[in-house]
Parts: C-alpha cells; structure tokens; sequence
C-alpha cells in the first residue's frame, strides 16, 4: 500500500496505526526484555498452570469470571501507576489512599446525582495526585516521599471529616444500580477497566502529552534541555494517576456500598506489582498499557490460586514481594556501564 | 559534576546548624505551648519522649544511613517488625540470644538487598519495595497473621524502668548507645568521609579507591541490623509482635532523617543531625499528645511536616522561586540544572 493510498482511505489508515502499535508493542518488548526475565516469566506461567490443573475449582467459568472481576479495579488503578512509572517517578505510595477518598467522596455526594458524584469524586482524585505531581515535577521532590506524605495527609483529612465513620450511600442503591450489575455475565468494572485502558493507550500514543512523557521519563535531562515543560508534564502524569484511582474509587465504593479509609487496601502494592511485573520500566520511559494489564492479570490470577489453596494474607503478600524483588531485579538489572 | 562547590560550602554551615535550630524552638514550643494553655509538663512526659526515641530511634538511623549513601531503604519498617517477631519467638529462654538472632535476621536481609542493588544495579527503592512486602509477608505467616505474645514480662519491665532521672529507660540507654557507635565509627574511621562519597559523587568514590559496592552492602546490613534491633527492643517492650502494613514508622523515620540535615540527594547529614532530628520529632508527637488533639491531626501534622522538609530539600526548588522571582527570564529553564540533580 502506498502513502496515497493510504490517505485516501482513512479506515485503512487506522489499521495501519493498529499495526504500527502491535509491532511497537513486541519491538520494544523484544529489546527490553531480558533472557533472564523470559524464563522467571516461563516460571510463573507454570507454576500458574500447574495450581490451575491441581486447584480444584480453578477451572470453572465462576472462577474465570473471578479472576476478571478482581483485575477490574486493580486494574484501572495499575493503569495510572503505569503513568507515574513511565514518567520516571518510579511510583506513587498513596493511589490506594486516594481511592478511598473517592469511594468516599461518591457515596457521600451520590444525592447529587450519579454523574455529579463520579465527576466530583474523580476530579478530587485527579487533584489530590497532580498537587503531588507538581511538587515532583516543578521543584524535584522525590516521589515516594511526597507520596507517603500526602497519603497521610489524606488520611489525616478524612478522618477529620467523617470522624473516621464509615460512610454509606447517600441516594438509594437504584440510582447507581449499573455500577454494580454484571454486563454479559461480566461485572461492570471489567468495562470501565477495557475503557480506561483503551483511552490511556491511545493519549500515550497519540497524543503530545503521551510522548513528552515517554521522553521525560527517558531522560529528564535531555527533555528540560529540548524545552518540553517537564513539570507540565509530570502533573499531568500524577493526575491521570489521581484520577483512575478516582475512578477505581468509585466502582470500590459502590460496589461495596460504603467506604472508609480500610478500603485502600493493597491496592497500592498490588497496582505496582502489576505495573512491574507487565515489564515496565521502573525509572520511566519503556513501557505501556498493555504491559500493565498483562502484568495486573497474571498477580490477579496468582491471587486467586492462593485464595482457592487456602493461602493466608501473609503468604500472599509474601508472594508478591518475591515477585516484585524478581521481577525488578531482572528486568531493571543495569548491564554494567553507568554509575547509579 | 555537582553544583559548584563553592556554593555548596557556603551553604554548609546553616545546614549543619539547622536541625539543632529546629530541635530548639521544638523544645521551646513544647514548654511555651502547654503552660500558655494551662497545661502542665511533667516528668513523665519527658521519659514518654525519651521512649519515642528509644522505640524509633534506630529506625530513623537504620534509614539515615542508607540516604546519606544516596541510597532509600523503604523496607526498614518491616525489618523493624522482623527483629521484633524473631527476637520474641527464640528469645524466651534468653533474651539475649533472641536479639542476637534478631538483628541477624535484619543484618541478612539488608545484606540480600544490598547485593541486589549494587549487583544489578537496580533502584534501591523498587528493590526496597520487595524486600518490604516479601518481609511484612514473612512476618504475617511468622505470626500467623496475628500478634506473637512474649512470655517473659520481667525482660519488658526491666528494659523500660526509668533510670537515670525518672527520665531515661535501659532502652533508651541502648539505643543512644547505638548512635554514639555509629557516630563513633562515622567520625574516628575513614568510614563517614567514604559513605557520605559515595552518597554524594558514586564515581568519584570509585576514582578514589572506595569499594563502594562492598561499602553500599555494608550500610544496608547496618541498616538492616540496627532496624531490627529497634524492633526486638520493642517487642521485648510491648511483650508482642504484631505483623503490620501500616507506614506511620516510615513516615516518622523519613521526617526524622530528613529534619537531621540528611538529603534526598545523598552525601549529606551527619549522626548528631539524625538524633536531633529524633528528638524534635518525638518532642512534637509528645507536644500534641500534651494538647490532647486527635489522631487525625497527629496525621495531618506529620504528613504535612514530610511534605514540607522534603519540599525544603527539593532540588529545583531554587530554580523555581528564582524563576517566580524574575519572571522575565524566561530563557533560565533552558539553561538547565546542575548536572547529576536528576539522577535519582
């Protein structure tokens, strides 16, 4: 096909688009990965297949179905991780805790409205994470300080105004029944989760904000020194983030119809562990939404083995740890050269 | 390839001087405050403060030393929670075994990320994060997901009777021990000069003939060792370990470090910073306890004051008022920073 032809047909100009991602997608993949990190990855697949063979109940739809169910808000969470990450502020301590503070900020204004609620809880979140990111983009401030700190600020916060209650649903449960009915036998999140990562592919693909943050997050030298507005951008990376974690938030908070600070949970690890484990780059720059999901799915299907074999939240957060430890090893090694 | 020199020096003095100006107006503030308000003081708020230090005390050092290497050990709170788990599970029969065997455990762990951190080269944060999770895990299966009790209360009582002045604990009386030894070793050996050159210039370091992996292991087992000695010291205290996810321990460590005079940046703070920086930590979560405020607004103060010294540390800090300053110089932006700045 030439470039004429090309131009005039503009649906085959989009597949050529899809093509130039695919192939992107397994270039880059092919480059940064490791030998070493195809056999931990071969490991991990086998001893996934092997608990799904001998697991009893493993193999059922029910538990397909579970598995998908729980990737969805992991999942959206992981998705704004991966903006942090490929940004090269390695990752943020307090998604989880800005999560809560949507599902609480939604249930507490559902009687405004549904869409009113999610717009409000959202944007808080989106401005709670990019207030952090413009500490660490405009002045420098290491991201995992500012994050932990901000993590108890809005603890802090919350506490003070609910007096550390759980809050229900401020409208009754019919107003926002969609958010928490299965769609074709799979639950809601899983949709917002396909949305959300669809959308973010596209801005980090197609969009100038995507590619300054690859740059950025490549080398933030190089891309203050060619003028891209390095604290802009960096912002805006935290308040995706803020604001998938508000989305998160809002499905967490509905579907558990009332929200405290408890409902954090892990899903700060579990969002990093994801993002890490898909084979992103944790100092930034390599990577990409689908790397993320990939990575969310395996530790989802991970966590369910370990559920179905009666497995303690000690041994699971163990096996996560490992996995982290592995896989950033791996895939982060340096070989030789530069000084750390 | 830093910032000049010159400035740097210039700016030592006030940077060395500044934690001991914070610890004073803290003290200031925690005799000014409650008597303004009817409060009184008394000795038992001060061995409350000295117990603060004592139960935290090696935390912060544990993660003090690793920034001043220009490194972040973000598992020291879990390596805190392993001393306590082993030292209260093999220390029955002798205490002294259990923190042995403790602080050990703490000492491997460090050594174990360490290595990977200078083998692969790898973010120690990221590794760090691991080694966080994969400990706390531990911990959660050691306990069984529950608190371990302590049999021997006698070793509790005896660690934490006031001394010297009503004020001043066994435990605590250890734990200065521990900063005297490593301000010991900082000052007399060749030790401190090297740690903080390789926090500050790691290739410099190397030109000069510092091991600096070899020198980085050494300092995450050290911090390793000296967080899980605060540890089994407290779950002696407490007469319990208890497995836990929560980050306030990490909170008070990196505010403390950094109140010290100790830089993100690495290279920087000293000893006797990092205890003052303890100090005035424990003065102010001693002064909100006399205030009787909430819990939240212990959280708020504290996430605020991690914001705000890290704020202060900042890097481009600088660049940004002086841009906010002259705004017409536009073109400052593209003239870049110091060289190195960015390399976390």
């Amino acid at each position: 096909m030439t470039e004429s032809d090309a131009a005039a047909e503009p649906l085959s100009l989009h597949r050529r688009a899809v093509a130039a991602a695919v192939t992107g997608w397994l270039g880059a993949h092919r480059t940064a990965v490791a030998a070493g990190t195809w056999a931990a990855l071969a490991a991990l697949v086998a001893v996934l297949a092997y608990g799904a063979v001998s697991t009893d109940g493993f193999l059922t739809v029910a538990n397909g179905k579970a598995i998908l169910a729980s990737v969805g808000v992991v999942g959206i969470v992981a998705v704004g991780m991966t903006f942090v990450m490929l940004g090269g502020n390695l990752f943020s301590l307090s998604l989880g805790t800005t999560l809560a503070v949507s599902a609480i900020a939604f249930l507490d204004f559902l009687h405004l409205g549904v869409a009113a609620a999610a717009v409000l809880a959202a944007a808080i979140g989106a401005a709670v994470s990019g207030a952090q990111g413009v500490a660490v983009g405009a002045f420098g401030v290491n991201p995992i300080v500012v994050t932990i700190g901000a993590g108890a600020l809005q603890e802090g916060v919350v506490v003070k105004l609910t007096g550390g209650r759980t809050i229900v649903p401020s409208a009754p449960l019919s107003s926002y029944r969609f958010l928490v009915t299965p769609l074709l036998g799979l639950p809601f999140p899983v949709y917002v989760l396909a949305g959300v990562a669809l959308s973010a592919e596209l801005v980090l693909r197609y969009t100038t904000f995507g590619r300054e943050l690859y740059l950025v997050g490549e080398n933030r030298r190089a891309a203050r020194a060619a003028g891209l507005r390095v604290a802009g951008v960096t912002t805006a990376a935290f308040a995706v983030a803020g604001l998938c974690a508000g989305v998160a938030g809002i499905l967490s908070g509905s579907y558990n119809q009332g929200a405290s600070l408890t409902l954090s949970g892990t899903y700060t690890y579990d969002a990093i562990s994801a993002a890490i484990v898909g084979g992103n780059a944790i100092t930034g720059g390599r990577g990409s939404v689908g790397r993320t999901l990939f990575g969310a799915i395996v530790m989802a299907t991970l966590s369910d083995l370990m559920l179905l074999r009666h497995y303690g939240t000690g041994a699971q957060i163990l096996v996560k740890g490992v996995i982290v430890l592995v896989f950033v090893s791996l895939l982060n090694a340096r070989r030789g050269g530069s000084d750390g | 390839m830093r910032r000049p020199t010159g400035r740097r020096s210039g700016r030592s003095p006030v940077r060395h001087g500044l934690p001991f100006l914070t610890l004073a107006l803290m003290v200031a503030a925690f005799v000014i405050v409650p008597a303004a308000s009817d409060r009184s003081i008394s000795h038992a708020n001060l061995y409350d403060i000295s117990q603060q230090v004592a139960s935290l005390g090696t935390l912060v050092l544990a993660l003090g030393l690793t920034m001043i290497a220009g490194e972040f050990d973000l598992s020291v709170p879990a390596t805190y929670q392993l001393g306590s788990m082993v030292a209260v599970t093999t220390g029955v029969g002798s205490p002294a075994a259990g923190v042995v065997a403790g602080v050990a455990a703490g000492a491997a762990a460090g050594v174990v990320q360490g290595l990977v951190v200078t083998r692969l080269r790898v973010n120690s944060m990221c590794v760090t994060l691991g080694g966080y999770l994969g400990i706390v895990g531990l911990v959660f299966v050691v306990g069984h997901s529950s608190g371990v009790g302590y049999p021997r209360f006698d070793v509790g009582a005896r660690l934490e009777q006031p001394l010297v002045e009503g004020v001043i604990s066994l435990r605590s009386l250890v734990v200065i021990g521990c900063f005297l030894a490593v301000a010991a070793v900082f000052t007399l050996t060749r030790l401190g000069p090297e740690v903080r050159a390789t926090g500050s210039d790691r290739r410099a370091a190397r030109v000069a003939g510092i091991e600096v992996e070899r020198l980085l292991v050494g300092v995450f087992a050290a911090s390793g060792a000296l967080a899980a000695l605060g540890g089994a010291l407290q779950g002696y205290a407490l007469a319990v370990a208890t497995p836990s996810t929560a980050t306030d321990s990490l909170i008070f460590a990196a505010t403390a470090a950094l109140l010290g005079g100790v830089s993100l940046r690495g290279g920087e703070g000293t000893v006797a910073g990092i205890a003052a920086g303890t100090l005035t930590l424990g003065v102010l979560a001693e002064l909100l306890a006399v205030m009787a405020f909430g819990d939240y607004i212990t959280s708020l103060v504290t996430g605020a004051l991690l914001v705000v010294v890290a704020l202060a540390g900042a890097p481009d800090l600088s660049d940004r008022l002086v841009e906010l300053l002259h705004p017409l110089r536009a073109s400052y932006r593209l003239r870049g920073r110091p060289v190195g700045a960015d390399d976390r």
